[in-house]
């Protein structure tokens, strides 16, 4: 015979917002509407005086029930639905999920052309993203002008891309086994245009941002990220690079076409202070786009001609199966799982996101901190809500 | 001692740096627009408010089932034969569609449904200022048959409907007299 606890303890009752002191402790609700959260995430600080003693990430406000959507719509009609998980890099979440897809269906005899515009597209999305990731850091720390700047230039990606796909933000530009429409005439000689702009002005972030004396001293000594922590929690992109560890899928694992270019992988080195600081994990963003860059160049220079479209199958029906797909978005490893029981809609669609990954290890980065270096080393992240929700 | 001097001139001159740049700034042209009274030019391909050009609908509602969001509503009524006609696209247009309703305020701009239509009735256009102040101004009615034509239509298609069954089964009831008759 078993007896009911005395005092049975609700279910969700440790997600609860407190507003009570704990001893001499303050609980701080940072968010869901503060701007430096980068959406809408709720962190719950143990504050002693102006020390952080604990951070307590709360999720789920911008959660659309991406995953089970999945499961009402065709495969092709998901392609929509990851654009809008991460909006930052709506590309590259596009091509982790179309991968999966193809690799559920077997299909790997692909149109050259159609492989060298993901690449240009997947690493076009790249720069776009880190730039956003870079401007709203600076912002995060004070520095307003190059949060503008970077803003320019981005715009200039963005009208590619709305040249190419006819959207802006989110392009439902790759599709499985091809792309919605071909690239526009001169497409490459405008991106080489905005290469040969954008180059200088890294150099400009630079004498700007990077190595000025004072966000140096802000933000090179905080947050910082051991590469013990970043692989314990499976922190991926340039967070587990800005701790020193050379891990990027598009090295370790190509996929795609990845393996016939030529780029570094840029690590931290902890130049001015501890290794996985705030400070590395941004200059390995700023180290990222002049590779993409180089990567770029290389992809316009063989792109060849051709129907990107050639080998589009009519008909999305994968046997039954599951497969998964692991991709390097901007902000991590993205996966995707996929489970097919022989029909038009996935069974079971699963996200893996880079992001939860990022804000779950904030605990463990951000503790003993002042409240201000708790906003930086948030920043420092890079995280969308929209892929930790989903 | 020689760490510290250098970080005060260090916090000089990289500030400094920075200062310099954003005064070069200055005297370049500007990279806003005022938005009202300058534009930029959109692409032609660019994909903003949905148009269906109903001269050219036949009412398949491919569109319908390949949207994510379902922000399209078709219904349709049988035309009579003498009343098909031909889109410019040389596709028969063998049903009314009395009902085409899309609402912008679900749609997601994916730009699916354009794909799957046979007559390119229906396409996006780079209009983009159409915001409303109320929600229920996004629902787009696109049909041209009022209600009272609709159903008129619909009592047609009925009558016809009836008259075909009812010359079927004549015809049958003729036949299996004929039948009946023979034996």
């Amino acid at each position: 015979m078993s007896t009911a606890p005395a005092n049975p303890k609700i279910a969700g009752d440790e997600f609860r917002i407190s507003y009570e002191r704990q001893g001499d402790d303050l609980i701080l609700q940072m968010g869901p509407q503060h701007p430096s959260t980068h959406g809408v995430l709720r962190l719950e600080l143990v504050m002693d005086g102006e020390l952080v003693k604990q951070i307590t990430p709360h999720i789920g406000y911008l959660h659309r029930c991406f995953e089970k959507h999945a499961e009402a719509m065709t495969y092709p009609q998901v392609i929509p639905y990851t654009d809008r998980m991460d909006y930052l890099a709506a590309m590259n979440m596009e091509l982790g999920y179309v991968l999966a897809v193809e690799k559920l269906m077997g299909l790997t005899e692909l149109p050259e052309r159609l492989e060298f515009i993901r690449v240009i597209m997947a690493e076009l999305q790249r720069i776009a993203s880190h730039l956003l990731a870079i401007g709203t850091f600076g912002l995060d720390v004070g520095a307003i002008t190059p949060f503008l700047w970077c803003f320019r230039d981005r715009e200039k990606i963005l009208d590619l891309f709305e040249w190419a796909s006819g959207a802006r933000l989110l392009y439902n530009y790759l599709w499985i086994g091809g792309v919605m429409q071909d690239l526009p005439d001169g497409f490459g000689r405008r991106a080489l245009e905005f290469m040969d702009y954008f180059e200088p002005n890294v150099q400009e972030l630079n004498d700007l941002l990077s190595f000025n004396k004072i966000f140096i001293e802000r933000t090179a000594n905080i947050g910082v990220m051991s590469p013990e922590v970043a692989i314990s929690y499976g922190v991926g992109g340039p967070n587990l690079r800005g701790s020193g560890v050379k891990w990027d899928l598009r090295k370790e694992e190509p996929y795609g076409i990845y393996d016939r270019f030529d780029f570094d992988v840029p690590v931290g080195t902890g130049e001015f202070g501890p290794i996985g600081s705030t400070w590395d994990r941004y200059i390995v963003r700023v180290r990222e786009m002049l590779e993409s860059i180089k990567i770029l160049r290389q992809a316009f220079d063989q792109l060849p001609s051709g129907d990107p479209n050639g080998a589009t199958p009519r008909r999305i029906r994968p046997a039954a199966g599951d497969a998964y797909m692991r991709t390097e978005s901007p902000r991590g490893e993205i996966g995707f799982y996929l489970v097919s029981d022989g029909s038009d809609k996935p069974f079971r669609c699963k996200g893996r996101s880079p992001c939860f990954t990022a804000i779950s290890a904030i605990d463990a980065i951000g503790r003993n901190s002042l409240v201000a270096d708790a906003v930086a080393t948030v920043g420092s992240l890079d995280i969308v809500l929209g892929e930790i929700d989903r | 001692m020689r760490q510290y001097f250098v970080n005060i001139w260090q916090g000089f001159t990289t500030p400094l740096t920075g200062m310099r740049l954003t005064w070069r700034r200055l005297f370049k042209p500007s990279v806003t627009l005022q938005y009202p009274e300058e534009r930029w030019e959109l692409p032609s391909n660019s994909r903003m408010q949905l148009f269906v050009n109903m001269d050219d609908c036949i009412g398949c509602a491919q569109c319908e089932r390949a949207c994510p969001v379902r922000c399209i509503t078709i219904e349709t009524i049988k035309a009579v034969p003498d009343e098909v006609e031909d889109t410019t696209t040389g596709h028969k247009k063998r049903l009314h569609v009395p009902v085409f309703d899309i609402d912008m305020a679900k749609c997601c701009y994916c730009n699916l449904c354009t794909y799957p239509c046979p007559t390119e009735c229906i396409y996006m256009t780079p209009s983009f200022e159409d915001a409303a102040p109320d929600r229920f101004d996004l629902l787009y009615h696109f049909t041209q048959i009022t209600p009272e034509q609709a159903v008129e239509l619909e009592e047609k298609s009925r009558k016809f409907d009836e008259a075909e069954a009812a010359k079927k089964a004549a015809a049958e009831a003729e036949k299996e007299a004929a039948a009946a008759a023979a034996e």
